[in-house]
């Protein structure tokens, strides 16, 4: 029997090498050599697609390697998860995410989903162009922790801020936190229209979140 | 007295002027404010579809700002639309933009239709040029084409584009090529109705998405074969990269274009360190100019002219909502700038 860590190094190894023959591979022998399929996901193609990201952030990778990375940790998921044993119900924080009306660039948007859903977050995807009631309705439907807004326009920049004074508007703004990011966002534009975060890149995004929704249940506790 | 057309031909081409021109390009860059369309009695999206339309707002975006040049189309969808993608046109406030992309699979881009230059919105361009031209204004009209990754990218979702860069460089080069060949094709009918000067912006295909070397792979390339193939068309040309550009000076350099235009995070004193030979165009904050009052514009006018700024524009898409008295506040920034007050020479 294979070691255990050989496997997971190599699970990693395919995603971030964008190799997806390598994944494929390395996720059978995980299961022939019945390593736990969670295991397999959260320590090695997890593993892999953090480590891409960090490459991501340090320039080494850009969008297109980014995304080939994510191909290959798909395919590895595909494999894995039907044989996930499923605990009871998890209890997923809730992320409502789109790029927001008038911009239909989603390239950012769909990195951040991305890396999102590898950290574990529940992701609800409302696309591209997407009007500000939208957001608000989804939010409310399912109860969101954090509402993602993203746009590549600098015209389009303030439907951000139709959003969050139709969440004020609804009673909303203190229930979810609001994550904004984009080609023309900045610090000082999060702060001028009373987002919660800034995210400059999709790693950052991840971080942000984790950061905003533990200071959150400080609070509330 | 030398012509704003002079101007600007002369100061894009690196040659002596006088004074800095004050542009808004067009395209992505266009200058169409609510405010301007309402003064001037045409609009979005009806100017998008009336060559009529189309050369009033332009010609009275000028009348009202000063600014030195007309400049048309005013959205970055014309060439999807003829290459078969849905495109919404948007409203008042909204620019037009791709609602559906017409390719499915890269594999399959030889099913795409051509760029007809007579027919639909890129005819409708080519007309609003002829009236522009034959408007006996001594401005200078600079038409704008949808930079080739931008373009690209608009015709298949861009996660599948992008990910064939690197698994099928090859495929991605042959579609690239098309979609160049049809933007020559697109660029030659707007120059022949009598532009003088043209602009590529391809927003889609920067250095922060692509990383330095699939910008000198895919997009330098392809860029440049537009501007080579119609040298002797253009009296002057441009390229808008938005973005960071530090990474890819040596690419930029590279560009067969005499001016770069450059968004508000790129550094002009270091840009113009790096890059001694191009002119720069650019980079007031499209956010200062919908927000600031009219003085801190002017200002910031100033301040980029200062840093070796040639030819003054916004640095990016301006929002309809941005107001008039911005707008001539940025453009008399180049009338009363102190030319000799400047770190950098930047008028030839």
């Amino acid at each position: 029997m294979a070691d255990q860590q050989i496997i997971l190094d190599r699970l990693a190894e395919g995603v971030r090498e964008m190799d997806e023959d390598l994944t494929l591979e390395a996720s059978h022998e995980a299961l022939d050599n019945h390593v736990d399929a969670l295991t397999a996901i959260n320590q090695g193609l997890v593993v892999g697609m953090n480590q891409a990201g960090l490459l991501y952030e340090q320039e080494e990778y850009f969008v297109p390697e980014l995304l080939l990375c994510s191909d290959a940790m798909y395919t590895g998921l595909d494999i894995l998860s039907p044989h996930i044993q499923r605990s009871s119900a998890e209890d997923k924080h809730k992320v409502v995410i789109g790029v927001v009306e008038g911009d239909t660039h989603d390239i950012g948007k769909n990195l951040v989903k991305l890396m999102l859903e590898v950290a574990d977050f529940e992701i609800y995807d409302l696309g591209r162009d997407v009007p500000p009631a939208d957001f608000i309705g989804k939010v409310k439907e399912v109860g969101a922790d954090i509402v993602c807004l993203s746009t590549l326009m600098s015209t389009t920049m303030d439907r951000m801020v139709d959003v969050i004074e139709l969440l004020k508007k609804e009673g909303l703004r203190e229930k979810v936190l609001v994550m904004i990011g984009g080609g023309p966002i900045s610090q000082a534009f999060a702060d001028r229209i009373g987002a919660d975060a800034y995210s400059e890149n999709a790693i950052a995004a991840v971080a942000d979140a984790k950061r905003l929704i533990a200071l959150k249940k400080k609070v509330a506790v | 007295m030398i012509t704003p057309q002079d101007r600007l031909i002369k100061a894009l081409n690196g040659q002596v002027i006088d004074r800095s021109p004050c542009i808004c390009p067009g395209g992505m860059m266009n200058m169409a404010t609510t405010e301007i369309m309402q003064r001037v009695g045409s609009y979005w999206p009806e100017a998008h579809k009336k060559p009529q339309d189309m050369a009033r707002l332009a010609l009275g975006v000028c009348h009202l700002t000063g600014m030195e040049n007309l400049g048309v189309p005013f959205c970055m969808t014309v060439e999807a639309e003829a290459m078969g993608a849905k495109v919404n046109l948007g409203s008042l406030a909204n620019e037009p933009r791709v609602a559906e992309y017409p390719l499915m699979k890269l594999e399959d881009w030889e099913t795409l239709p051509g760029i007809n230059p007579g027919k639909g919105r890129a005819g409708i361009v080519a007309e609003a040029v002829s009236y522009l031209t034959s408007s006996k204004t001594e401005l200078p009209v600079i038409v704008n084409l949808t930079g080739p990754i931008s373009l690209a990218s608009s015709l298949i979702e861009p996660m599948v584009f992008f990910k064939a860069m690197g698994k099928k460089p090859e495929l991605v080069h042959e579609f690239l090529y098309f979609v160049t060949d049809n933007l020559i094709v697109f660029g030659r009918s707007m120059l022949q109705a009598g532009a003088q000067i043209i602009n590529i912006a391809d927003p889609g295909g920067t250095e922060e998405i692509l990383g330095p070397r699939h910008f000198a792979e895919f997009a330098l390339p392809h860029i440049n074969r537009i501007l080579n193939e119609l040298q002797g068309e253009y009296q002057a040309s441009m390229v808008h990269i938005c973005g960071r550009l530090q990474s890819i000076f040596t690419e930029i350099n590279q560009l067969a274009t005499n001016a770069i235009s450059i968004d508000s995070t790129t550094s002009i004193s270091k840009l113009r360190s790096a890059l001694r030979e191009k002119v720069v165009v650019g980079n007031i904050s499209t956010y200062l100019l919908q927000n600031a009052q009219p003085d801190r514009v002017k200002a910031t006018g100033f301040n980029c002219l200062r840093k070796g700024i040639t030819i003054l524009s916004p640095a990016c898409g301006i929002s309809p909502a941005t107001p008039l008295a911005n707008l001539q506040a940025m453009v008399s920034a180049v009338h009363d700038f102190d030319y000799q007050n400047r770190e950098v020479s930047s008028l030839g």
